[in-house]
């Protein structure tokens, strides 16, 4: 039986909102559709190398873990880069969503580097959160998505970055354009939490069978 | 006392009587009336008590009950406010129902106060202890992140520097800020030192000062435990308190030693032993003997909702909330005691109280239950589909859960069941829901 490689990216650190059960269904669909999975955490002491993974998750967390994690991350950066570009398969939840960008800034109002590899940045709200239900539209895939959001952080896609999907119901992004998330190659960004793939089950299998395209 | 003060405390207590007078009574609109009539109202009213504040995201209601059973054992004025009352109305109504000191004669209060709600009434009570018996991620669409819950903990200290703090040493989160109070350290010291591996899926098990993730030589739950740092000096304080030793784990009581003495309490699971070890060191910085401590650890009752037994048509069914990932953990743990086959009830709603948000389920280890001698699943509530979800992934297979979908439907389902034993999962408004169709039925 084939298997399924699994890179949980700093999963012992951001790993704050539930979104470990992301994690949880993609193993679940890929051991329904036939595949044994082999899940590592690559955290703080860890290499990561493209070839070794067939998909990657990156979870949300706290203020504090994220921070050290975006400095702890700069020696990855190539790695990570060369894997999303060869059309890696990867979800990034909130916090691992602002990582992929050029910067962020924290509730406090620090201004964090990085990984650079898209092109968005996060500014943030003063006193001020979008919480609630959120509901977008996928034009690509012709597919509503559920989910609710939790952040302070207001993310803005530049160059020809697309959104997951249109903001139906909810603020998304930043709660002026109306973008939620981001899909890149085989990149699918979100600040849903629910968790999304629990929530969406079309999702959790898409990105299951872009896996075994890509590893067969 | 000044003028405006003892008006705000007699509107207060006039309130108070019409409220048990004519209704069933229980709120805190005295406090709200007394408060709003004069805002230092809560200083007048505990002046002449020594108060005790316990806070912390779990823990807090059995700490106080037990704690409150100990100095009974030794003093006659031992005033407590009850669980729904731990935000500063409710204190000042606590007050407010107190019977009327003697003159010169001293008090003790000890009281269950809402992190967020510190310091409002910490400037006012002038604690003369703080407990902190833990901190952890509860509804993050309420109370955000625990590193900004334990600030609002350290900072009502520093307002008191005089105050003794008693914390939780296991848990790295309560060494990671100085403070000026004199401290004291409660924890668990019953296993050799050896290495230990940390679930994946744990929070704040980073060290505070170098960054690096932190090692255990012991682990209770979560991330409590012995924990050092390999790359700095940050380590687990000394303790002034421990449990050297855990004698018996039963679904029904706990054994275990506390500086060479045997104590029981009539309640499960490892985190209530946490508990009361609290309760043990604040009744031995008040001065109270062990064998009175012993005593009060006796009374302790099977609080609301927390593995509250109850008979329904002979079966033994065990009812327990859960509302935040680590309690359901130790829930799960918990059942995991139960050695006869038993049907497993999970009712999941997600309103306001329950936590809006039902991601949480997906931090909980119900994988682990899948090895449980789980004969019968049910499950329930507004986001029953997402339960049943949960569990199957978990590994329960689908075709042995039944999702119901009315409260009346589950009773009538445990009432039919051939098992003999029953173990509920509910989060809050499930639970108060359940309980009221209980009552309807007389089996509470």
């Amino acid at each position: 039986m084939k298997t399924i490689r699994i890179c949980h990216l700093y999963g012992n650190l951001l790993n704050t909102y539930g979104d470990n059960g992301n994690l949880l269904m993609i193993q679940y669909y890929a051991k329904k559709k036939g595949y044994q999975v082999d899940t590592k955490i690559v955290s703080l002491d860890d290499d990561f190398n493209a070839a070794d993974y067939d998909i990657v998750f990156f979870g949300g967390g706290q203020d504090f873990e994220q921070k050290i994690i975006a400095k702890n991350s700069q020696r990855l950066k190539n790695e990570l880069e060369s894997y999303i570009e060869n059309n890696g398969v990867m979800l990034a939840i909130c916090g691992g969503y602002q990582l992929l960008g050029e910067y962020y800034v924290t509730a406090k109002g620090e201004k964090i580097n990085a990984l650079g590899i898209l092109p968005l940045y996060t500014e943030r709200q003063i006193n001020s959160r979008f919480i609630g239900d959120i509901e977008i539209y996928d034009e690509i895939n012709n597919q509503t998505y559920v989910g609710f959001e939790n952040h302070n952080g207001v993310t803005h896609l530049t160059g020809d970055l697309q959104p997951l999907g249109k903001v139906i119901k909810g603020n998304g992004n930043n709660g002026q354009d109306q973008t939620e998330g981001l899909h890149y190659k085989n990149v699918f960004c979100s600040y849903f939490h629910g968790p999304l793939l629990v929530r969406n089950i079309w999702l959790a299998e898409h990105l299951i069978d872009l896996t075994i395209k890509k590893l067969n | 006392m000044t003028f405006k003060s003892n008006f705000a405390i007699n509107a207060g207590r006039f309130v108070l009587w019409g409220l048990t007078t004519f209704t069933r009574g229980g709120s805190s609109l005295p406090g709200k009336i007394a408060t709003t009539i004069d805002p230092n109202v809560l200083e007048a009213l505990t002046k002449n008590y020594k108060v005790v504040v316990i806070t912390g995201t779990n823990g807090k209601t059995l700490t106080t009950a037990l704690t409150v059973q100990t100095l009974k054992q030794k003093y006659p004025q031992v005033l407590t406010n009850p669980t729904g009352s731990n935000m500063q109305q409710g204190i000042v109504s606590t007050f407010l129902t107190a019977p009327k000191l003697k003159d010169g004669e001293q008090g003790i209060a000890v009281l269950e106060v809402d992190e967020g709600s510190l310091k409002h009434v910490v400037n006012a009570l002038k604690p003369a202890l703080f407990v902190h018996t833990n901190v952890f991620r509860d509804q993050m669409d309420r109370y955000g992140e625990i590193y900004s819950i334990y600030e609002l903990m350290a900072d009502a200290a520093k307002a008191v520097p005089n105050a003794t703090v008693l914390a939780n040493a296991d848990s790295p989160l309560f060494n990671s800020i100085d403070l000026p109070n004199p401290r004291e350290y409660f924890g668990f010291d019953h296993k050799v030192d050896h290495d230990v591996e940390l679930h994946y899926n744990t929070d704040g098990i980073l060290c505070p000062h170098c960054h690096n993730i932190l090692s255990y030589h012991n682990l209770t739950y979560a991330n409590l435990g012995k924990y050092y740092c390999k790359h700095c000096d940050f380590k687990r304080p000394k303790l002034n308190y421990a449990i050297n030793k855990i004698e018996e784990l039963t679904l029904t009581h706990s054994t275990f030693e506390i500086e060479g003495h045997s104590f029981t309490i009539p309640v499960a699971g490892l985190y209530n032993i946490y508990n009361a070890l609290a309760a043990y060191s604040v009744a031995r910085f008040l001065d109270v003997e062990p064998n009175d401590i012993r005593e009060g650890f006796k009374q302790a009752e099977r609080v609301f909702g927390r593995q509250e037994i109850i008979n329904i048509n002979g079966k033994k069914v065990l009812l327990n909330l859960v509302k935040n990932p680590v309690g359901l953990n130790q829930v799960i743990e918990l059942v995991g005691l139960e050695k006869n086959p038993f049907m497993l009830v999970s009712i999941l709603n997600n309103q306001y109280a329950d936590g809006t948000d039902v991601s949480w389920i997906w931090d909980g280890h119900y994988e682990q239950m899948v090895n449980f001698p789980i004969n019968e699943t049910v499950v329930g509530g507004m986001k029953a589909d997402e339960m049943k979800l949960r569990l199957t992934v978990a590994g329960i297979p689908e075709e042995t859960i039944t999702q119901l979908n009315s409260m009346n439907d589950i009773i009538e389902a445990i009432e039919n069941s051939s098992e003999e034993h029953v173990h509920i999962l509910a989060t809050y408004t499930a639970m108060l829901e359940l309980r009221k169709i209980l009552q309807e039925k007389n089996h509470l």
